[in-house]
C-alpha cells in the first residue's frame, strides 16, 4: 500500500503542496487531478524521492520511500523523458539497469513489450526517428520494464491515437490485475473515469475533492436529465431548479441544481404528449472537476 | 547502488568514445600533430623556391684573395642550411652590371667585396628578392670571417692568435644565493621555448573536459530524461559518475595525444629529418648544450619529484574543473546557456597558460608566485615556477593542499546546488535558488 501522509512542500514562501494525504492499495488506480500548477508534479516528485517535503512522508508497504525503492517504482513523465540519440534497445538497457535489472534480462523483456505494443521493428531505431506516439510507447515500456510495484503515470495518453490508447488501457489494466499500485494523472476526464476507482482533485496544493468515483458522483447533487419529445427549451428553462438547458441533436440535456428537482421536471414533462425519453444521469467527472476547480482549469 | 554508479560511468564513457565526433576529432588531431612535427618535410615535399639551385657569385675587388677565404668559410658552415648541396659559391670575373642581368629573376646572389682602408672590407649583397634569414646570416658570417682573415694578413697576426681571438669567452657563473643554480637559470631559456608546448595539451584537455560534462548534463536535462535518471539514482551518484567518466576520458584523450606525438617522432626519424635539437640550433639556440649542462648539474634528478607533483596537480585540477563544469551545467537549462557560463572557466585556464609563459620573464614576481597557489591555474603555473626555481616543493605542496580544500568545498556545497539545479528548468532567480540550495 502507498500512503501519503500529510505532505507539505514550500518553494520559498509559496506553498506548493498543503498537508496532502491519501492512500492507494494494491491493484488500485488512483487519479491525481488538478489544473496546471496545482501541485501534481511536485507531489509526484516527492513520491519519487526527487524532492524532499517540508513535512510529512511517503510510505510504500509501511516503509518510507527512498532510493532503495527506486527499483520497485515506474515513472512516466508528462513530457518526453527519453535520450533521443539512443536506439530503443540502448534506451531500454539504460533505464533498465538504473531500475535494477541485469543487462542480460532486459532484452527479452523488451522484445515481449515491443511485441505487445506492435513496434518490434523499431528495436534498433533511434528514439528521435520515431513518431510522437511511438516515443510515448517506448517511454511507457521503459516505465514498466522492471514490473514496478508502484507506477506513476503522468498524462500517459499524450500524443496517442485512439487505437493506441486502447493498447495502453489494456496494458494498464493488466498491471492493475497483477497488483500494481497505479497513480494516474490526466487532463482527459473520460480517461480518468475509465480507469480510476479513487481520485483526488488538487487546487493550489490542497485537496478539494477526494474519494471513490462512485461516491463522489453520488454525493454530487447536480444531475443531468435527458429528455426527448414534444417540448421546448422555454418550457424546460422555466421549471424550478433547472440551471441550464442544452439542445442536443434530437434531445435536450437539462442540468438541475439538485436531484430533489427531478420530480418537478418530471411533473411538467409528464403533462406533455409524445415524450419518448426521460433519463436521469450522473454528471460527468469533467463537470464535477470544472465545478470544483472553476475557471482555473486548462489555464 | 555501486553497480548503478559503475554502469553510469561506463555508459557515459562509452558514449563519449563511441561518438563519431570523438573519432573524427582524433583523426584530425593526429593529422595536425603528425604534420606539425614533420612540417619541414611536408613543406619540402610540396616544393617551392627553396628547391632551386642557388649560386652565390662573388666579385672580389679586394686584391687580397678574399674569395678563397669566403668560399672555404661558406662551404664549411653551409651544412646548417636545408638542402645545402643546392648552394654553391662561384668567383665572378665579369663586371657588376653584367652579373646583375644573370641573377635577375633567379635565386642567385651577387656579393661584391671591396677593400676599404678603414674597415678593411666592405660588401655589397645583391639579389633579385629577399634572402632566406639563415642563408643571409651565413653570408654575413662568411664575410666577417673573410674580413678577419684579411686583417690577419694586414696586421701580420699569427693564425694561432686569430683562433684565440675568435674562440668564445669561457664564462663561469657564481651565485651568492647558494640555492640558485646555473641549470635553473638555463631552464628559464627552455621555459620560454618548450613549456608552452608542453602545457598546451593540458589547456586543450580542460576544454574537452568542460565541454563534455556540459553537453552530457544538458542533453539529459533538455530531454527531461534527467527526471527518470534521478528517480533511480541519487544526484550524488549521478554527479560523481559524470566526474569520473569525464576524467577517465581526459586521460584517454591525453594518452592519445602522447601517442600521436610519439608516432610523429618516429615518422620524423623514418623520413630522415633533423632532430628538434638540431632545428633549434639552426635558429641560434643551442638546446643540446643547455640540456647537457642541465643533465650534468643534476637537474634531471629534480624531475623525480617535479613530474609526480605535476601529475598530482594535473589530476586534481582536472577533477576541480569537472566538478565546477558539472555544477554550472546543472544550473543551466540548455547548451547555449552553458556555452555562456563556461567562458569564465576558459578565461581562468587561459590566464594560467599565459602566466606560465610569462613566469620566466618576471623572475621573483610576487603576483605570479601567489597566482601559483590559486586552484585551476596552479596546475599550469606551479610546475613552471618549480622548474625554474622560483618556488620550492613546499610551495607546490601548499598549492595541492589549497586545491584539496577547494575540492572538499565544491563537493560539499556543489552537490547541494547540483541536486536542485538538475531538476530546475527555469533561469529566473537562478543565482538566488542556487545560493539558497548551497546554504541548506
Amino acid at each position: 500500500m502507498l500512503e501519503i501522509k500529510n505532505i507539505t512542500k514550500y518553494y520559498g514562501d509559496i506553498k506548493a503542496v498543503d498537508r496532502l494525504s491519501f492512500s492507494v492499495g494494491k491493484g488500485e488506480i488512483f487519479g491525481l487531478l488538478g489544473v496546471n500548477g496545482a501541485g501534481k508534479t511536485t507531489t509526484f516528485r516527492i513520491m519519487m524521492g526527487l524532492l524532499d517535503s517540508n513535512e510529512g512522508d511517503v510510505r510504500l508497504d509501511g516503509k518510507k520511500i527512498d532510493y532503495s525503492f527506486s527499483d520497485k517504482i515506474g515513472f512516466l513523465t508528462e513530457e518526453r523523458s527519453l535520450l533521443t540519440k539512443l536506439t530503443v534497445l540502448e534506451q531500454a538497457n539504460f533505464f533498465g539497469v538504473l531500475k535494477g535489472l541485469k543487462e542480460d534480462e532486459i532484452e527479452p523483456k523488451l522484445d515481449k513489450l515491443l511485441k505487445t505494443f506492435e513496434i518490434s521493428d523499431y528495436k534498433h531505431r533511434k528514439i528521435k526517428e520515431l513518431s510522437k506516439g511511438n516515443q510515448q510507447k517506448i517511454q511507457f515500456i521503459t516505465a514498466i520494464i522492471n514490473e514496478p510495484k508502484l507506477l506513476i503515470l503522468d498524462e500517459p495518453f499524450s500524443g496517442l491515437d485512439p487505437v493506441n490508447v486502447e493498447l495502453f488501457k489494456k496494458e494498464i489494466l493488466k498491471l492493475k490485475e497483477q497488483g500494481t499500485i497505479i497513480i494516474f494523472s490526466s487532463h482527459r476526464m473520460e480517461h480518468v473515469e475509465l480507469f480510476c476507482e479513487k481520485l483526488l482533485v488538487l487546487v493550489d496544493g490542497k485537496s478539494v475533492l477526494e474519494g471513490y468515483l462512485t461516491d463522489i458522483k453520488k454525493k454530487y447533487r447536480k444531475k443531468n436529465i435527458l429528455i426527448k419529445g414534444n417540448v421546448t427549451k422555454k418550457d424546460l428553462s422555466s421549471i424550478k431548479g433547472v440551471a441550464e438547458v442544452i439542445k442536443k441533436s434530437d434531445e435536450y440535456e437539462v442540468k438541475i441544481e439538485d436531484e430533489k428537482y427531478v420530480e418537478d421536471v418530471f411533473k411538467v414533462i409528464s403533462k406533455k404528449s409524445d415524450i419518448t425519453k426521460f433519463t436521469v444521469e450522473e454528471p460527468s467527472l469533467n463537470e464535477i472537476f470544472v465545478s470544483k476547480v472553476g475557471e482555473r482549469y486548462e489555464k | 547502488m555501486r553497480n548503478k554508479f559503475n554502469f553510469l560511468t561506463k555508459t557515459s564513457l562509452i558514449k563519449k568514445i563511441n561518438n563519431k565526433w570523438f573519432k573524427i576529432i582524433n583523426v584530425i588531431l593526429a593529422v595536425i600533430i603528425l604534420t606539425l612535427m614533420n612540417l619541414d618535410f611536408v613543406i619540402s615535399f610540396f616544393g617551392g623556391d627553396f628547391n632551386k639551385e642557388t649560386t652565390i657569385f662573388v666579385i672580389d675587388n679586394t686584391n687580397r684573395n678574399s674569395y678563397t677565404v669566403f668560399e672555404n668559410t661558406f662551404d664549411n658552415i653551409k651544412d646548417s642550411l636545408r638542402h645545402s648541396e643546392k648552394f654553391s659559391v662561384e668567383l665572378q670575373t665579369k663586371d657588376i652590371e653584367y652579373t646583375k642581368k644573370i641573377i635577375e629573376a633567379t635565386n642567385d646572389i651577387l656579393i661584391v667585396l671591396e677593400y676599404d682602408e678603414i674597415n678593411y672590407i666592405n660588401a655589397l649583397v645583391i639579389s633579385n628578392s629577399y634572402i632566406d634569414t639563415i642563408l643571409y646570416q651565413l653570408i654575413v658570417s662568411s664575410i666577417n670571417t673573410t674580413k678577419s682573415s684579411v686583417v690577419h694578413q694586414e696586421l701580420d697576426i699569427s693564425m694561432e692568435d686569430l683562433i684565440k681571438i675568435n674562440t668564445p669567452v669561457e664564462i663561469s657563473r657564481e651565485f651568492l644565493d647558494e640555492s640558485k643554480t646555473e641549470s635553473e637559470e638555463n631552464m628559464a631559456t627552455i621555459m620560454n621555448i618548450v613549456f608552452p608546448t608542453l602545457i598546451l595539451p593540458f589547456f586543450l584537455l580542460v576544454i574537452f573536459l568542460v565541454q563534455m560534462i556540459g553537453a552530457e548534463i544538458n542533453e539529459e536535462k533538455t530531454t527531461k530524461s534527467m527526471e527518470i535518471i534521478i528517480s533511480n539514482v541519487s544526484p550524488k551518484i549521478h554527479f560523481f559518475s559524470k566526474v569520473l567518466a569525464s576524467n577517465i576520458f581526459v586521460i584517454i584523450q591525453g594518452s592519445l595525444l602522447l601517442l600521436f606525438s610519439f608516432i610523429g617522432f618516429q615518422l620524423r626519424r623514418l623520413l630522415g629529418s633533423k632532430s628538434f635539437i638540431d632545428e633549434f640550433s639552426d635558429v641560434g639556440i643551442n638546446l643540446k648544450d643547455i640540456l647537457n649542462n642541465l643533465s650534468e648539474s643534476g637537474f634531471i634528478d629534480k624531475l623525480i619529484y617535479v613530474i609526480p607533483l605535476t601529475i598530482i596537480l594535473f589530476i586534481l585540477s582536472f577533477i576541480a574543473y569537472s566538478l565546477l563544469a558539472g555544477i554550472l551545467a546543472s544550473m543551466t537549462t540548455n547548451m547555449e546557456d552553458f556555452q555562456q557560463i563556461q567562458i569564465p572557466i576558459m578565461i581562468l585556464s587561459l590566464s594560467g597558460y599565459y602566466l606560465a609563459m610569462m613566469s620566466a620573464m618576471f623572475e621573483g614576481a610576487l603576483f605570479i608566485r601567489i597566482a601559483s597557489y590559486i586552484p585551476f591555474i596552479s596546475a599550469l603555473l606551479a610546475p613552471a615556477l618549480l622548474v625554474i626555481g622560483q618556488i620550492g616543493i613546499l610551495d607546490i605542496l601548499l598549492s595541492i593542499i589549497i586545491l584539496l580544500i577547494l575540492l572538499f568545498i565544491m563537493t560539499k556545497y556543489g552537490l547541494k546546488i547540483y541536486k536542485v539545479g538538475i531538476l530546475n528548468y527555469s533561469s529566473s532567480k537562478l543565482w538566488t535558488k542556487m545560493l539558497k540550495a548551497a546554504k541548506e
